[in-house]
């Protein structure tokens, strides 16, 4: 009886942590807006691109302000994603090279919402994805 | 525009609002201006053109604000000032749809509201190209003495807007417009080529038209700290546009062309200014003209208006 009570009691707590845990998979890394898709079909040549400004603290700066103004309206301002957009600290983006990053903001996701950031020159598309790459 | 007078009441039509804009308009304008001021966060990425157009579409959810302005000199009649409103809705991620109200106030005449348009720019293609491709669909209802000039047509040219407001408001155009928007992105620059078909729904032939642009940020790469006055915020370029004749005479004979430069200036706010001088190429073109606006973008407005209901 105390073995299967300890059983019980061992099967409970699991159940409970799986409870805990399973939202949070779910939220940080689903597809749920097809974004991990739509990367994996970035073109080689932009995949190996390294990003130009790496390391540099003034273009995370830069970075982190171009995405207070571009993006935090949709991702928040914390980048977890809220409503229909995605979080960006999901370990599928956070796993995506720079390269297919940017090569994700200048095409956008048009069918699924995220607009196209090509209008942005190129350096600021690059300082983004150096902040958004400091979000890990 | 073609300016045939379609059948109407004869006999002058009250003027909502006659004379100069009155004390009492430009103290609400002045209100909305400050109010747009102080309200906060956009995030246009929009070349400053006030005719041509680019593949940029508005962001979905979001609603763009526009008010702009177009003071043209007038030989052989009255200087005029035209301003005009926009309401800029991302409807998809593809399809962006606006709705303009036009109005204008000729020095020496009257003030008066010219019309309505709704305007519709679908992106076909959903990844970014060398050439970006978009199709624009346009419905104007307005009347002969709407001057905002948003499109130069067919043989439109500078005499058409010497006829007195309360001759030329009698004739209603009810007009389809289609543009094919070219553009491009490259290093920084914007490069975008329009060409325009105007069909009036009476019994005229097509008019045609082109617009053109280029235009580059002062400074690619942005700031590690907020700021106003920076290059990063200051967008230059240059607009080219005129009438290129009907379907019956495709010409550049008799139509009327201008170059303007652009400049554009977006603030933290959110706010975007706009200025353009320009500058008639032909003895059909105005001899100037200057345009000039301010943008003001509200993001995931969509959301937000749901809220209020919930």
């Amino acid at each position: 009886m105390r073995r299967f009570l300890l059983a019980l009691a061992l099967l409970n707590g699991s159940l409970a942590a799986a409870q805990t845990a399973a939202p949070a998979a779910h939220h940080h890394d689903t597809d749920s807006r097809g974004v991990y898709t739509v990367i994996a079909q970035a073109p080689v040549k932009w995949r190996d691109w390294k990003n130009p400004y790496e390391g540099q603290a003034d273009a995370v700066a830069a970075g982190e302000k171009l995405f207070r103004q571009h993006c935090a309206e949709c991702h928040g301002e914390d980048a977890r994603g809220a409503h229909r957009s995605a979080n960006l600290r999901a370990p599928g983006i956070q796993r995506a090279t720079p390269g297919e990053v940017v090569w994700f903001l200048r095409n956008g996701n048009l069918a699924a919402g995220m607009p196209s950031w090509s209008g942005l020159p190129a350096e600021r598309r690059w300082q983004i994805v150096a902040y958004l790459k400091t979000l890990r | 525009m073609a300016r045939e007078a379609s059948l109407q009441a004869p006999g002058p039509i009250p003027s909502p609002f006659s004379g100069p804009l009155s004390t009492r308009a430009w103290h609400l304008l002045f209100v909305v201006a400050i109010a747009l001021l102080l309200a906060a966060r956009a995030s246009a990425q929009e070349p400053p053109y006030f005719v041509a157009y680019s593949h940029q579409m508005e962001e979905p959810g979001n609603l763009e604000i526009e008010a702009n302005s177009i003071y043209a000199t007038q030989r052989g009649g009255n200087d005029f000032i035209a301003p005009w409103m926009e309401f800029e809705y991302g409807a998809k991620g593809w399809w962006t749809t606006e709705f303009y109200l036009d109005t204008q106030a000729t020095f020496g005449d009257s003030a008066l509201f010219t019309g309505y348009r709704w305007e519709n720019r679908f992106r076909p293609l959903m990844r970014e190209h060398w050439i970006n491709p978009v199709l624009y669909l346009e419905w104007e209802d307005t009347n002969g003495a709407d001057k905002t000039m948003k499109e130069v047509v067919g043989f439109d040219k500078e005499a058409d807007h010497a006829v007195p407001n309360a001759e030329a408001r009698r004739e209603h155009d009810h007009e389809l417009e289609t543009k094919l928007i070219l553009s491009s992105n490259f290093k920084g620059w914007n490069v975008a080529e329009n060409f325009i078909g105007e069909k009036n729904l009476g019994d005229e032939p097509w008019e045609f038209g082109y617009a053109l642009g280029a235009s580059r940020p002062l400074r690619l790469a942005a700031t590690p700290r907020p700021c106003n006055f920076c290059r990063e915020n200051l967008v230059a370029g240059v607009e080219m546009y005129g009438g290129l004749g009907t379907a019956k005479a495709t010409t550049l004979s008799g139509t009327s062309h201008y170059l303007a430069p652009v400049l554009g200036w977006q603030l933290l706010s959110g706010v975007t200014f706009r200025l353009s001088p320009g500058f008639g190429l032909n003895d059909n073109s105005h001899r100037f003209l200057l345009r000039w606006g301010f943008s003001y973008e509200i993001g995931s407005f969509d959301r937000k208006l749901r809220s209020l209901f919930q």
